[in-house]
């Protein structure tokens, strides 16, 4: 078989469009899927009870390593939410017409993983209950403060991304034979749609101004991430290659979780006349791209400091290349970035189940290395650790830690699976659009 | 040589924790308890009694221990006070008028500390009654300071020699001493003369500066003290500019104005798009309601 | 009982004590300016004086150290007015005895195995000269960890010293991360604390009770030193490495030694750790130098556990 593009198949007839990709009832799997999902999620939550009434003291953090992996994990769901931005921002600016498909994917991605990178932070605070104070006596020179602001503007933008593409889809679903509470959801969301000229063209308007808004909007809140740790004088996070560095990783880590997304949602509910080989394929080249950029800057990362080996980075640095943490790191790099680069070099490894497994290759080594930004540091600090107890030398997350960080990424799948149960997954209205289009 | 070396810090390792060890089993716990006794610029004078506890290594204050305190005698007519310490260990305690004949009859004092219901003193003080005096000449640019101590003895008050004296400037919770020496000895006359070498020393608003001379702990008087402000100090106006400038340490009332323009501008720009795209969508609402 | 607020001036003339009085329980002068306030109980108590003299003074008075009044809130993260604190540690002088910390924890009720003082065993390379080195917080005058504080919750007060608000730090770490010197610790679990000690109303100046889910850190014993008194761990301290003083009265003492700062720096060529990053301590270093001690006689009190990090 030789490459599938949509111009190869046979136009779809909009009703069959729309019956194709309206969201349909959890299957047997669904169930099992989803309730999985709840139970990790629950189990998450008796977790963070449990920290709620002890105290920060149920994880292992202590006084040298006091952030771990509710700060990676932060980390790692802000990189993982830039994607929005990419797919839908910057793809459509550029006028990159194949990528329609796969736009709502990478916003529901953004946002769910904003709502739970905004979670473990709170989850991360020794005094959750204190929060307003941020609000009341919150001190504008503290990037901790950049990245609230940042973070809740990314998440209105992200938002409205996802809202106004989804207005004429709802016009679809009210008209469809969905269950009435569903109804009652869609016509309050969106009767007022009638799919008027001028409602497209304000609409188109206001898309337009979001895409630009976004992007400078989605640099900020990776780069001043970057900047909780660019901030301090620590080995290993000093580093004026930061926020591009971040940035980078956060956009490779998005589309490798976009194109796991697009396989799953392709093989469960069929899709494969919407999300073709071509998606595939263009998504591929765009991988491999960006596990190249990556892959550039953590050689400029590492490189540079590893060549004047400062007497402060050569603990840390020895840590990561020969020391305890050497195998979590070159899982990360090799995982992470070598081997999807090689297999998606080759046409054969940019068809579906090789990217997907690229993909998944992609996000865990992602996670790892989010790891390894924030914990070898903290184990190197400036002066020797001293007058503590044993247990402060050393870092590996309780059950806790490692409960409430699943039960969070399971939070943001289930955020996603409640999605698509309600939303079509694949813009109906901009597909049956283009298909006009095409003819 | 190194190997030597590792073997030579390897033994000592063994030999502190073997000593540890040996120190933990043992762990002799002595009780240390002082009187001190106070003289400030010969009007009020107190008591100050401190109680520690030696555990091994590791000495610690101990609190809410109480104390009778008696003046030379232990018998309830002469008893001073009774004290419980705070938790530096430390209680301090004023003489009452009631032992005013008991004072005024002798020319030495001792002071007796007691727990209560035990019949040996814990600790016993010796103080001879005592006064100083301090006093200042300056010429030909050349200031001094003379400190007299007299003793009370047969009725009369006379020079008390051989006093071991700090004089100096008053300073946080010190004194710096006014000329080469750190302390000066009084001598037959029971008088010491410190030639102010201190120039240039900050003072406060006026120039002011508090001389003090003071005896620690002595044998015979316990602890005097006297005091006196001569304008021998630098003016110093207090600057407080350092704290009250613009810093991103300050506080949120002080951000740098750059800051302030730069984080005002890009979120006021971007809340602004994000407002006018809300109403973007009330209009998509309005057109769409003027429809139907 | 009703607090009569009366200036430290007026309070000074109105009373027959002298101006020596009795703000120190060990006789020292007052460092208070004379804008400082101290509230009297207005119950007299008579009193012996030396010359056998019947006196009257404040009952407030006749505690160990003189009761003051409560600090409020913003008086506290103003700082004493006029002053600005500085700390010189003798490195000549240390032999990890660890008096300083074990006083330290005790006033501050810190929870075991917690230290705000760490005493360090430094060789700053291959071929040099061990040495211990006792850490404070340095209360930098351009604070890394006052910088990212999102909330206020420490903060740098007009007398030098950076103090931490335990009421309003929401735990987020940040300034723990900040910080180059590795001197803030935290409550991660509710503070071993005697019950009457957990009752207290927090203060910024004694920095007690600490609470669960906030950080501490060392805080220059402000309470001490409105009392006239020096820092625990200043006291404590029978080397005498330690020194502490008030910047501007260009004195620094341990207690028994008393010099002149600028002359101590000059002499012994003291300095501070990290120059190069600019955070600007104050606290000053004295070269290990001419040693009072060898450095093998502290390794018997080093932590069990820093024996193989050497």
């Amino acid at each position: 078989m030789t490459t599938i593009n949509i111009a190869d198949t046979t136009p779809v007839p909009a009703e069959q469009i729309a019956k194709d990709l309206l969201p349909q009832k959890f299957g047997r799997r669904g169930m099992i899927w989803t309730s999985v999902l709840i139970l990790l999620f629950l189990t998450g939550i008796i977790a963070y009870f449990r920290q709620l009434r002890q105290g920060l003291v149920v994880t292992s953090m202590r006084d040298y390593v006091s952030w771990g992996i509710y700060i990676s994990n932060f980390v790692f769901f802000v990189a993982i939410s830039l994607v929005g931005s990419l797919i839908t921002a910057v793809f459509r600016l550029a006028n990159v017409k194949w990528a329609t498909p796969l736009t709502r994917i990478a916003e529901i991605i953004a946002v769910s993983a904003i709502v739970f990178a905004a979670l473990i932070i709170i989850v991360d605070m020794g005094r959750p209950e204190r929060m307003l104070n941020l609000f009341i006596y919150g001190r504008i020179q503290s990037p901790i403060m950049w990245d609230v602001i940042v973070i809740s503007t990314y998440f209105v933008i992200s938002l409205l991304l996802l809202y106004l593409p989804l207005l004429p889809d709802l016009r679809i679903l009210i008209n469809s034979k969905a269950p009435q509470w569903l109804k009652r959801l869609y016509r309050f969301q969106g009767s007022f749609w009638k799919g008027t000229a001028e409602q497209f063209k304000i609409s188109e308007r206001s898309i337009t101004i979001l895409c630009i808004a976004i992007i400078p909007v989605a640099f900020s809140i990776h780069t001043v991430t970057s900047w909780l740790f660019a901030t301090t004088y620590r080995p290993g996070w000093d580093s004026t290659n930061f926020g591009a560095y971040f940035i980078s990783g956060a956009f490779l880590v998005g589309s490798g979780a976009v194109v796991v997304a697009m396989y799953v949602f392709r093989k469960y509910y069929h899709l494969e006349k919407y999300i073709t080989e071509m998606h595939f394929e263009k998504m591929g080249r765009v991988v491999v791209l960006l596990c190249l950029l990556y892959l550039y800057f953590n050689i400029n990362e590492y490189m540079v400091p590893a060549f004047k080996m400062k007497k402060p980075e050569e603990a840390h640095l020895g840590g990561l290349f020969t020391g305890e943490f050497a195998p979590m790191f070159w899982f990360a790099i090799v995982v992470g970035m070598i081997i999807p680069i090689i297999i998606l070099l080759f046409k054969k490894g940019r068809k579906p189940l090789p990217m997907f497994i690229t993909g998944i290759m992609i996000v865990v080594g992602a996670w790892f290395k989010r790891y390894l930004i924030v914990t070898p540091t903290l184990l190197h600090p400036f002066l020797p650790m001293s007058d503590v107890p044993a247990a402060y030398r050393h870092y590996f997350p309780s059950w806790e830690e490692w409960a409430i960080t699943i039960g969070s990424l399971a939070g943001a799948l289930l955020v996603m699976t409640f999605f698509v149960r309600i939303y079509p997954i694949i813009p109906i209205q901009e597909t049956i659009s283009e298909s006009h289009e095409e003819e | 040589m190194k190997k030597n070396k590792y073997i030579l810090l390897l033994s000592l390792f063994v030999l502190a924790y073997v000593q540890q060890a040996a120190a933990q089993e043992k762990e002799v716990v002595k009780e240390m308890v002082r009187l001190k006794y106070y003289n400030d610029s010969n009007r009020v004078q107190y008591l100050l009694i401190e109680s520690l506890l030696r555990k091994g290594n590791n000495v610690a204050p101990q609190q809410n221990k109480a104390y009778e305190l008696y003046l030379d005698s232990k018998d309830n007519s002469s008893l001073i006070a009774k004290v419980v310490t705070d938790e530096a260990g430390r209680a301090k305690s004023f003489l009452p008028p009631s032992l005013k004949d008991a004072w005024d009859a002798g020319a030495q004092h001792t002071f007796i500390a007691v727990e209560p219901g035990e019949e040996d003193a814990k600790t016993e003080l010796e103080v001879a009654k005592a006064k100083i005096s301090i006093d200042t000449t300056s010429d030909e640019g050349t200031r001094s300071i003379t400190v007299e101590v007299q003793k009370y003895e047969s009725g009369k008050w006379l020079p008390a020699p051989e006093v071991e004296l700090k004089v100096g400037i008053q300073r946080l919770g010190a004194v710096l001493s006014a000329g080469e020496e750190e302390t000066y000895t009084t001598d037959s006359s029971g008088t010491v003369t410190v030639e102010f070498k201190k120039d240039s020393l900050p003072g406060d608003e006026k120039g002011n500066i508090v001389l003090a001379a003071k005896a620690e702990d002595n044998d015979q008087f316990g602890n005097l003290l006297i005091t006196k402000t001569v304008p021998w100090g630098e003016k110093v106006k207090p600057d407080d500019s350092f704290f009250h400038q613009r810093a991103l340490w300050a506080t949120k009332f002080h951000t740098p104005i750059w800051l302030l323009f730069m984080a005002y501008s890009i979120v006021i720009g971007v809340w602004a798009t994000i407002i006018y795209l809300i109403f973007q969508i009330i209009k998509i609402k309005k057109t769409g309601q003027s429809v139907s | 009982m009703e607090n009569k607020k009366t200036s430290r001036r007026e309070f000074l003339a109105a009373t027959i004590l002298a101006s020596a009085g009795m703000a120190g329980c060990d006789g020292e002068n007052s460092p208070f300016t004379p804008e400082t306030e101290v509230a009297l109980t207005g119950e007299k108590v008579k009193l012996l004086s030396v010359k056998g003299e019947v006196i009257e003074v404040d009952r407030a008075f006749l505690k160990p150290v003189p009761d003051l009044p409560r600090l409020t809130n913003s008086e506290e993260r103003k700082g004493i007015p006029g002053k600005k604190f500085v700390m010189v540690i003798d490195l000549a002088r240390c032999k990890n005895l660890k008096k300083c910390q074990q006083a330290c924890n005790h006033m501050h009720y810190l929870h075991p195995g917690q230290s705000w003082i760490k005493v360090h065993s430094m060789q700053d390379g291959e071929h040099t000269a061990p040495y211990w080195q006792p850490t404070t917080c340095m209360h930098c005058d351009e604070p890394p960890c006052v910088k990212v504080c999102p909330v206020d919750a420490t903060f740098k007060r007009q007398d030098g010293i950076v103090a931490i608000d335990s009421n309003r730090c929401i735990g987020c770490r940040f300034c723990m991360a900040a910080c180059p010197y590795s001197t803030r610790v935290f409550n991660w679990e509710t503070p071993a604390l005697p019950e009457e000690v957990a009752k207290q109303h927090y203060s910024i100046e004694t920095s007690v009770p600490q609470k669960r889910g906030t950080v501490g850190k060392c805080d220059f014993c402000p309470d001490m030193v409105r009392k006239g008194e020096l820092p625990h761990c200043v006291s404590a301290c029978p080397n005498g490495v330690f020194m502490f003083g008030d910047m501007n009265e260009d004195t620094v003492t341990n207690g028994a030694d008393t010099f002149r700062f600028s002359e101590l720096i000059k002499d012994k060529a003291g300095y501070r750790l990290m120059e190069d990053l600019g955070t600007k301590p104050s606290v000053y270093y004295l070269p290990p130098v001419n040693r009072n001690f060898p450095f093998e006689s502290g390794l018997e009190n080093q932590n069990l556990n820093d024996h193989d990090h050497h």
